[in-house]
Formats: structure tokens, C-alpha cells, sequence
């Protein structure tokens, strides 16, 4: 490139910059000429988490909206609402984004409903409603029991699942791939399950976070980079033979399984955090029930090639215990962000996956992809979620 | 190839960015997301308490038990950073004395909109007044007095003034809209006696007159009532959100202004409390410790009941006459509970010595 020419690029890369930058300053300094003030205040709190803690509510909120918003006033309802007294952390005035701990001193009693409004400066009500009060764990005590939850709805089943490969192993040969169509039916199901869930918990968090479109990238960031990673992988484990490449495939199943998992971790914590869930018996029995086929569907792989004991085990472990990690984050932090994203790598995982299998069974070209075999397979696969998802009373 | 292995192969740049953003990403939300503050929140600093409501005490603080929960006595407020308002923030409670000769009151009321009104602390409305405050001022005149008062409408929009009692139509503030700019008088002889409200009565009403737009006029009877401590005390509330609730209930437009700043009493002070109730549900104003000689609409001079709380409707007022027994502090409020619990409770601070003997009211023949 000549000097010359050198030049006019470098020019084209500034200039932009700072005619961008000049315009920023002149809207900054004088406004944009067009009358876009709000008639009425523009305010916006959002509740990320609700404490109950002994004689005392404790909520913490975020100012999502353009402009500063201050806490006036506070009223607790129960049936009615009522003044309290409160306090703000760190300030009752919050910037854009900013955060605030609202702390009022209150005899709450468990199992009756409340009703959180913090009133701004200028008069503008945000509510909360808790339908059941329980005390909420403190970070520190609640980490046994959230780990204890995700075990029983993350490592308990999925190995539960994995138990039946001895009786999957005495399948007959051209059965392997109805059970890997199968598996591809649970995984799909899983999938949608997880997007759904995605752009559910999406919706709840504050516009600020975008969270469908963070979703979007978690989806799209983790299928490309699986894409690569398994491909590398592939070539690295090319001429090791079938078993080794099954045993790849199910580490996958196993992996897509456990981000999964650990956004439905996230998802039960978020909801938990919020005071939105009681975590009864039938909720924790109905995601046992339901995750058990997830065990199903990493073994799937390897039922004609044998796997060792210590890999299944290794395949437990990457699918289950995300599900204690996601249900620690949401117990130490405000979740619904995090569910959101890990909610999108989770499909993006899952559907990766699915794609390999496809490749997987279209590779072997022993029979069509589309027998009635396999869509039985497939259909099998979703209609056991579904079946086992109507458990699960949320 | 997959699409990952084309760009590899074309671009090994591309990996590189894909990092990036995603360690940015990363970072950012960690930023975003870590919690605001995990640490106790530190109750001197910045303590923002509210006026007048159950509260923690400073030094019950982080106690357990229901004492943690009951009303402040007022006296502990400063203890507790409850400070009382500036007397001037604080609606005066005494209507103006009955004119001692008959003649003609003049009034002057000049509506403007949007002026800032706090109806609970650090919670400002845009409120429209007469003469600036929420509520307007008492008018006060004896039976057969002429009241002439003056409209000035320094708003936008048409205002109305529209007097209870008895007058000819062109003085009921209906028909005669006076717009923004304008002036209108309205006079007419004060009939009968007693409690009546005065609001603007254009459309839509609900809006001209829950934005303050109201005011409390007394009439007096010919011969003077006796002489006594007179309150005058309109009931309302405010739905500062507009969603069709009441978010603050108030004694004269502010929520909880007379717990901050109690009325002081004293004991066998004879009192008269002239209440109206100016909102679109019903109100039970009621005193604590003592029973009041109630006077329907205030339209009598002879007591209806011996009480000590009484229902009024939307509009509707009464006299209530009473002298406490017994030093203290004493509640008075709204017996609706959320009308209380959202700020139409106050304290009366009676002093003296106690005075166990039946007051004026308990002794009367029925």
C-alpha cells in the first residue's frame, strides 16, 4: 500500500470517530432539537430479589428506567397495604442501573401473602407481590439444601438413568438407532423446553438486560463454538475407532445435559429468590421423574460399544452436577440474568448435540434416517418428556 | 467442514474476536450482575425513615419482639430520625374565629394547576390548589352574612367553585365554567348554619377535585356556639399512581402530618372538631380515650349521640365536641384501618394533671 493510500484509510477510520463524537458532544451539550420530554415522569424500578428475613423484609431493586428514581415512601400489604418505616442501601436516590437494598422492619409471619409497594418521589407505585412468605436462607446455610435440591433434581436422576444401559447393552443391533432417535426426541424436547423457559424468564428480567436477545447469543455463541470444539475433537479422536467416537458423542449428550441443567438450576433459584416458588415435594419429585430420561439419552450412544464404569460416572458428573452449581449462583446472586443466558447456551448445547447424533447416525448409512423406526423413536422421545413433564406442577 | 472450520481456516482472527467478546461479555455481566451488597445495610447512615409509622426504635433496633412494631410515641421520634416537619409545612389545624359582627365575607381563591404538594415525606404530586395548599382555606361566616369570594383561574384549563347550601343557580358553580385568565364571584347569604365543603365542579369532577381542588366552609349559628379549642379537619386521599386506588389517606392533605407534629391538648380543654370528608369512600373518623358530642353536618345545636367514632359518606361532615380526662398521647384517626395505615392517624398530646371526673359530655342529661 503506498503512503497515499495509507493515509486515506487511516482518514476513514478517524473521521467517523470523531464526527460521531462531535455530534454526541453537540446532543449532550444542547439536545436534539426535537421536544422529546416525557409529560409525566419516566420511572422504573424492578425487583430482583425478595428477602424474608426474622421481623424484616428486605428487597433489592434496580432502576431500569432513563431517569434517576428516589424511594419516597414504602408500604407493606397484607390485604391492605400500610406505611413503614425503611431504609435504603446505599441511597434512596438510584441512577440509571442503579442498585438499592430497601429494608423494612416488619412482623411478617410465614405462609401469608404480601404485598411490597416502594413508592418514588413522585408518586409512581411498584408493587411486588409475594404469594407465600418463607424465610429465605441466608447465602451462607442456604448452600447445603440448594446443593441437596440439586442433587435430588440433577445428579440423582440423571444417574438413575444411566443405570439402565445394562438392559439397553441387550438391545438388538438395528434397535441402536431407534435409541439414538429416541434420544434425539428427548433432547429436542429439551431444547424447545429450554427456550421456552428462556423467553419466559426473559420477559421478567429488566429491559436493560435485553434478555431475548441475550438468550439469542447464548444460543448462537454455544452451537458455533460446540460446532468447533467437536470437530476438533472428531479429528483429534479420528482412527481410534467406533467406541471411541460413541464415547464422544455421549461426553457431548452428557455436556449439552449439564448446561441445560445448570439454567434449570438457575431457573428454580431465580424463582425461589423472587419469593415466586414454594419448593414443595411434588416440584422436586416431578424434575427427578423428568430428568431421569436425560440419563437415557447420554447412554444411548454407547450401548453398542461398552463404555467403562469410570466414564459413566465422569457423564453423571458433567450432566448432573451443574444443576447444585446453577442453584448455588441463584442463591448468592440475583439469577434471572444468568438463568436467561445459561437457558440459551443450554438449547444451543442441546441442539448442537442433536445435530452430531444426526451426523452420527447419517455416517453409519445402515439405514434410512426417516424409518419408521426412528420417527417412532423420536416421537417415543418426546412424548416420555412430556409425559414425565406433567410432574412437574410449577 | 462446518461453518467454525471455514472461518478458522479463512480467518483465524475470527477466534479471536469471538473471545473477546465473549471474555467482554462475561465481564460485563459480572459487572452488571454481582449483587448491590450483600452486607448489612447500615441503619444510621442514610436512614430514610418514614413519619409516624411502626417503626424500629434506635435503640429496640435489631430486637425481636412486637414492641419493635408499635407506634412511636411521638416524643421518641428525634431518637428514632423521625424529625417533625417545619411548623409552616404543616397544614394549620385551627380554622379562622367566627366573625364577631355580621357583614360581608369576602373571599379570594385563585386556582393554579400542578403545584407541588408533598402528601407523605419525600412524595410530591402535582396538585392543583386554591390559594396554593391541599386543601383550600376555611371560609367561615355567621348565618346571614353575605360570602362573596372571588375565583381567580390562574390555570390552563376552566375551574368551577360549586358551594353546599342554599343559593341561587348561577352561584352553584354548574353551568358558569370561568376559564384560565378569567375572575368570577359568586355571593350569596350563608344558610343555614353549619359544616359544608366547597370544590370545583368541573369535568371530569373526580380529576378537578381529587387533585385538591376542595375546601371546608363553616357556618355559624346566630347565637355563637360556646367557646371552645375549634379544629377543623378535612378527610381525604390521594391515588398519586392513577390506578384507580388511593395510595395516601390525610388529615387536611398530608398523610401523617399530625403524628409528626401532634396537636397539642390540654386536660378538661373543651374542643370542638369540625370533619368533613371530602373522598369517594366512606370514612369513620374516630378519637381515642374520649367520647364526643357528635352534630350531624353540624346543622344543630343540640347533639345527636354521645360516640366516639361516627361513618361519614362521601361529602358528608359533622361537629364533634370533647375534652379529655387524662394527660397523654391519644390517637386520632380514620377507623378504617388501610385509611389509617396509609395516613389518616394523628396524636393529640393532652397535658395537665389527670382529671378523673365526667367531662361536660359525659354529664349531660339525654
Amino acid at each position: 500500500m503506498s503512503g497515499e493510500k495509507r493515509g486515506w484509510v487511516a482518514l476513514s477510520v478517524v473521521v467517523p470517530l470523531a464526527a460521531l463524537a462531535a455530534l454526541v458532544w453537540v446532543v449532550w451539550k444542547y439536545g436534539t432539537g426535537v421536544e422529546l420530554a416525557a409529560p409525566a415522569p419516566i420511572e422504573k424500578l424492578d425487583f430482583l430479589r425478595v428477602e424474608f428475613l426474622p421481623g424484616e423484609l428486605r428487597a433489592h431493586v434496580v432502576n431500569s428506567g432513563p431517569e434517576p428514581v428516589t424511594i419516597a415512601a414504602v408500604q407493606i400489604g397484607w390485604t391492605n397495604r400500610a406505611s413503614w418505616d425503611f431504609t435504603v442501601e446505599p441511597d434512596p436516590t438510584l441512577p440509571r442501573l442503579g442498585r438499592a437494598t430497601v429494608t423494612v422492619p416488619y412482623p411478617w409471619l410465614p405462609g401469608e401473602p404480601y404485598q411490597i409497594a416502594l413508592v418514588s418521589s413522585t408518586g409512581l407505585v411498584f408493587l411486588h407481590d409475594v404469594e407465600v412468605a418463607q424465610e429465605t436462607p441466608r447465602a451462607a446455610s442456604a448452600l447445603g439444601p440448594f446443593a441437596l435440591i440439586g442433587v435430588y433434581v440433577g445428579v440423582i436422576p440423571v444417574y438413575l438413568g444411566l443405570l439402565w444401559l445394562p438392559l439397553l447393552r441387550r438391545l438388538r443391533p438395528e434397535w441402536y438407532d431407534f435409541l439414538l432417535s429416541l434420544t434425539v426426541g428427548l433432547l429436542v424436547f429439551l431444547g424447545v423446553d429450554a427456550l421456552t423457559e428462556g423467553i419466559e424468564t426473559a420477559g421478567r428480567i429488566p429491559g436493560p438486560y435485553q434478555g431475548t436477545a441475550l438468550l439469542a447469543m447464548g444460543f448462537l455463541i454455544t452451537v458455533l463454538l460446540l460446532q468447533g470444539v467437536g470437530s476438533g475433537a472428531r479429528r483429534m479422536g479420528a482412527g481410534r475407532g467406533e467406541a471411541a467416537a460413541a464415547r464422544l458423542l455421549a461426553y457431548m449428550i452428557a455436556f449439552g445435559i449439564g448446561i441445560h441443567n445448570l439454567g434449570e438450576g438457575l431457573a428454580i433459584g431465580g424463582a425461589y429468590a423472587l419469593g415466586e416458588l414454594g419448593l414443595g415435594k411434588l416440584l422436586v419429585l416431578g424434575f427427578m421423574v423428568h430428568n431421569v430420561t436425560e440419563g437415557v439419552a447420554i447412554v444411548a450412544p454407547v450401548t453398542r460399544t461398552g463404555v467403562s464404569v469410570a466414564h459413566l460416572a465422569g457423564m453423571g458428573l458433567l450432566a448432573g452436577v451443574p444443576t447444585i452449581l446453577g442453584t448455588w449462583i441463584s442463591a448468592l446472586v440475583y439469577s434471572d440474568v444468568w438463568s436467561v443466558l445459561f437457558l440459551g447456551i443450554g438449547a444451543g448445547a442441546v441442539f448442537q448435540v442433536v445435530y452430531a447424533i444426526l451426523k452420527h447416525m447419517g455416517g453409519r448409512q445402515q439405514v434410512a434416517a426417516f424409518s419408521v423406526r426412528n420417527i417412532s423413536g423420536f416421537v417415543l422421545g418426546l412424548l416420555m418428556m412430556y409425559a414425565t413433564g406433567l410432574a412437574v406442577i410449577a | 467442514m462446518s461453518p467454525i472450520e471455514n472461518l478458522r481456516n479463512s480467518n483465524k482472527r475470527v477466534w479471536a474476536w469471538i473471545a473477546v467478546a465473549a471474555a467482554g461479555m462475561g465481564v460485563g455481566y459480572l459487572l452488571a450482575v454481582a449483587p448491590a451488597s450483600e452486607k448489612e445495610p447500615d441503619h444510621s447512615a442514610h436512614a430514610h425513615s418514614g413519619e409516624g409509622y411502626p417503626a424500629s426504635s434506635a435503640s429496640g433496633a435489631g430486637g425481636a419482639g412486637s414492641d419493635r412494631f408499635q407506634y412511636l410515641h411521638p416524643e421518641e421520634h428525634h431518637t428514632a430520625g423521625q424529625a417533625a416537619l417545619p411548623p409552616e409545612a404543616v397544614f394549620p389545624i385551627e380554622p379562622p374565629p367566627r366573625p364577631d359582627k355580621p357583614g360581608v365575607r369576602e373571599y379570594r381563591l385563585v386556582v393554579r394547576e400542578d403545584i407541588p404538594h408533598e402528601v407523605s415525606p419525600g412524595v410530591q404530586i402535582a396538585a392543583w390548589t386554591f390559594n396554593g395548599k391541599v386543601p383550600g382555606p376555611v371560609l367561615r361566616a355567621v348565618v346571614g352574612d353575605t360570602i362573596r369570594v372571588t375565583l381567580v383561574n390562574e390555570g390552563k384549563l376552566p375551574h368551577t367553585i360549586h358551594f353546599h347550601g342554599v343559593h341561587p343557580s348561577d352561584m352553584d358553580g354548574v353551568f358558569e365554567l370561568v376559564p384560565p385568565g378569567k375572575e368570577y364571584t359568586y355571593e350569596f347569604k350563608a344558610r343555614p348554619f353549619g359544616v359544608f365543603p366547597y370544590h370545583c365542579h368541573s369535568m371530569p369532577s373526580s380529576q378537578h377535585i381529587h387533585n385538591g381542588l376542595y375546601g371546608m366552609m363553616i357556618v355559624d349559628p346566630p347565637t355563637p356556639r360556646p367557646p371552645r379549642r375549634e379544629l377543623a379537619l378535612i378527610m381525604s386521599a390521594f391515588d398519586t399512581d392513577r390506578d384507580g386506588e388511593a395510595d395516601f389517606y390525610a388529615w387536611n392533605g398530608r398523610a401523617f402530618q399530625y403524628a409528626t407534629n401532634p396537636v397539642p391538648l390540654k386536660v378538661g380543654e373543651k374542643v370542638r372538631m369540625y370533619v368533613l370528608n371530602m373522598f369517594e369512600e366512606m370514612m369513620a373518623p374516630h378519637i381515642h380515650a374520649a367520647m364526643f358530642d357528635l352534630y350531624p353536618s353540624g346543622t344543630s345545636t343540640r347533639p345527636s349521640e354521645l360516640t366516639d367514632v361516627v361513618d361519614l359518606a362521601i361529602a358528608e361532615r359533622a361537629i364533634m365536641e370533647f375534652e379529655y380526662e387524662y394527660p397523654g398521647t391519644f390517637m386520632f384517626q380514620c377507623h378504617f384501618s388501610e385509611h389509617m395505615e396509609l395516613g389518616l392517624m394523628g396524636w393529640f398530646n393532652v397535658t395537665g394533671e389527670p382529671k378523673p371526673e365526667p367531662t361536660a359530655e359525659l354529664r349531660r342529661e339525654r
